[in-house]
């Protein structure tokens, strides 16, 4: 009895150093990104292989719903930093920077700045693109019988009342206007989308709703809506998960791109561990795994050469030629005026 | 054995009172009345294009938002919506309120429990199960259709807004009802119906002033719920229906203009004080 007694007080004494061991010796990084979806994928595509790699760093995932949400956390914890990292829209980040919660963005942190694409660097953002996302047409199959191949589709009399678009301020309304402001010959999205607007009046009597719940995939996929707009890389995903009733389209067109920059807060309390995972997140090897998991376009420009044919195809890659280059810092500038002209003379058109 | 030690005078006159509002006192001062006060210092601050926040202190959101015409019918929408929408729910609360303080044993047990359990699901999963029923491929639509009359579109404006929040605010506007039904005793219905008065003429004449106590408070409380509600606006007005409060979501979570929403916040509260004051005058008329 007592040589077992002695036996357990062994074994609890050396799971009790081993515990201590690894707790003293792990750094904890914590990362916070979108939840849902997005968590999903990324720590399987990129934050599990890196802990993998790195036995001595944990990355935990701090889940929140939008970019906004984190800026508010970031800032609440201004003074004391809990959050060591960030990946968020590239516009937001630049209001992050601004208020000083990031740290510069350097080849101190990172290796791989020179191989990102031109469009991944942001002058005054203490961040680098991490994902490229564009907008495309989202199409229920049993509605819409023949896949669409012009955003002209969503203007097609025979889906009125089935149309959903996320409104501005929403970014996806956002970017639709500049979309539609350049198909109806608009030459400078910053200085007016005058042509867009004109041409979104005429859109927004066969809309449906100006905000769909819980997004706009769902009422998509379940028929409830026949036609819309999202994001590519949610579409592709939840396309997989439907049973062939959501339909993905990239337009003739072309669209314009998304985009999500990785931070590091500045005083956060794991900083060269973070460095080395968001040096992991810009490599190559993360960058074509997460396009191969969630079909974001990799913005390091090594990274194509890894990626499949198959997934490189779901993603913007082979259109680039057809992308609107939005920048969305000077968007930011116009946001206001353009979210006071859809509610003033658009949307009141739905009602 | 000798008796417990009497309380020191002092206390009995009133500090233990003191003492005992203490911990109450400061929670609410610091889970209220500080971040009330931090939320009126933002509105007093700048907005930065792309979401920055500049500490100042400047008019221009106040001067801004009085001056703009989409957010005086903003104001103007969310008081008349929730007015509506109180005297709605008011009116198709009202009888069953009555038929509850008339009830007895198991059965208004029974009943109490039918009016109060929509309050156990929240009022995410009620407005999803609206959503189902109102949608123009919905049960709703559907039979009207089926009648051979004009299909409504009920669902994504303000039309579902409104039948949504109605439901969701009766068991509040029964259960403050009930509440104030105190006064009304069956003795004087029965009184005035012996001295010959009609039924309409008893509920004009004694029932109704009787419960207007019932009335004011159960208005009271579904004309703030109405005011602050946004889930179900959110969810229900399809993007069309521009509320105080879906505004400062808006505001505070996408557009990152954190002073204008924090002035919405203040007007909110200003407009509360109002209904706080209409209620507090309805009820001295009743005394």
């Amino acid at each position: 009895m007592t040589a077992m007694k002695n036996a357990t007080r062994a074994g609890l004494a050396a799971l009790a150093m081993a515990l201590a061991t690894s707790v003293a010796m792990a750094d904890t990084v914590v990362l916070t990104a979108y939840s849902g979806i997005f968590q999903e994928n990324y720590v399987k595509a990129v934050v599990e292989p890196f802990m993998k790699a790195n036995p001595d760093i944990i990355v935990e995932f701090y889940g929140m719903p939008n970019s906004a949400q984190m800026l508010g956390t970031l800032r609440a914890q201004a003074s004391a930093p809990q959050i060591d990292i960030a990946i968020m829209d590239v516009s937001v980040a630049k209001a992050a920077t601004d208020e000083g919660i990031f740290a510069p963005m350097d080849e101190t942190v990172t290796q791989h700045l020179a191989d990102l694409y031109p469009q991944a660097r942001y002058e005054g953002v203490n961040a680098a693109g991490v994902t490229f996302d564009n907008l495309i047409l989202l199409y229920n199959t049993d509605k819409v019988q023949q896949a669409p191949t012009s955003w002209n589709a969503l203007w097609d009399a025979q889906y009125a009342k089935q149309v959903s678009i996320p409104a501005v301020p929403d970014i996806q309304g956002t970017t639709l206007t500049i979309i539609t402001d350049k198909m109806a010959g608009g030459t400078n999205y910053i200085e007016s989308v005058e042509a867009g607007l004109k041409r979104l009046e005429e859109l927004a009597p066969l809309v449906q709703t100006w905000e769909p719940r819980p997004d706009v995939y769902q009422p998509i996929s379940s028929g409830t809506a026949a036609i819309g707009i999202g994001w590519n890389a949610r579409a592709q995903v939840y396309a997989d998960l439907s049973d062939g009733k959501l339909g993905v389209v990239l337009p003739e067109e072309g669209s314009g791109f998304q985009i999500n920059v990785i931070g590091l807060v500045k005083g956060g309390p794991a900083s060269e561990s973070a460095k080395k995972f968001i040096d992991y997140a810009l490599s190559p090897e993360a960058q074509a795994a997460f396009t191969e998991q969630m079909f974001y376009a990799p913005t390091n420009a090594k990274a194509a050469a890894l990626i499949s044919e198959k997934a490189l195809q779901r993603t913007a890659a082979g259109a680039m030629d057809r992308m609107i280059d939005i920048n969305w810092l000077e968007v930011a500038k116009v946001r206001d005026a353009i979210t006071e002209q859809w509610r003033r003379r658009v949307i009141p058109l739905s009602r | 054995m000798s008796a417990a030690p009497a309380l020191p005078r002092a206390w009995r006159d009133g500090q233990l009172a003191v003492l005992l509002l203490l911990p109450i006192a400061l929670i609410n001062a610091i889970g209220f009345i500080l971040p009330v006060l931090n939320l009126a210092r933002y509105s007093f601050n700048r907005s930065r294009i792309g979401g920055g926040i500049e500490q100042v202190f400047t008019w221009e959101n106040w001067v801004g938002l009085l001056s703009d015409p989409f957010y005086l019918e903003l104001v103007l929408n969310s008081v008349w919506i929730s007015l509506a929408i109180t005297l709605t729910t008011l009116v198709v609360s009202y009888p069953i309120a009555l038929y509850l303080h008339r009830a007895s044993g198991s059965w208004r047990t029974f009943l109490t429990v039918l009016v109060i359990s929509p309050l156990l699901t929240s009022a995410v999963v009620r407005t999803y199960g609206w959503i189902a029923i109102l949608t123009d491929d919905g049960p709703v639509v559907s039979a009207i259709k089926a009648l051979g009359l004009p299909a409504p579109s009920l669902m994504f404006n303000i039309k579902g807004v409104f039948i949504g929040l109605t439901e969701i605010l009766m068991p509040y506007m029964i259960l403050a009802l009930m509440a104030g039904f105190g006064r009304l005793d069956p003795r004087v219905e029965e009184a005035a119906r012996t001295l010959g008065a009609t039924p309409a003429r008893t509920f004009r004449k004694v029932i109704l002033p009787l419960t207007l106590p019932g009335i004011a408070l159960g208005c009271l409380l579904c004309f703030v719920l109405a005011v602050s509600s946004f889930i179900t606006p959110k969810l229900m007005g399809g993007g069309r229906v521009f509320l105080l409060a879906t505004e400062i979501y808006d505001q505070a979570i996408v557009t990152l203009n954190w002073p204008l929403a924090s002035t919405l916040s203040i007007l909110v509260l200003i407009v509360f004080g109002a209904a706080l004051w209409a209620y507090s005058a309805v009820l001295r008329r009743l005394d």
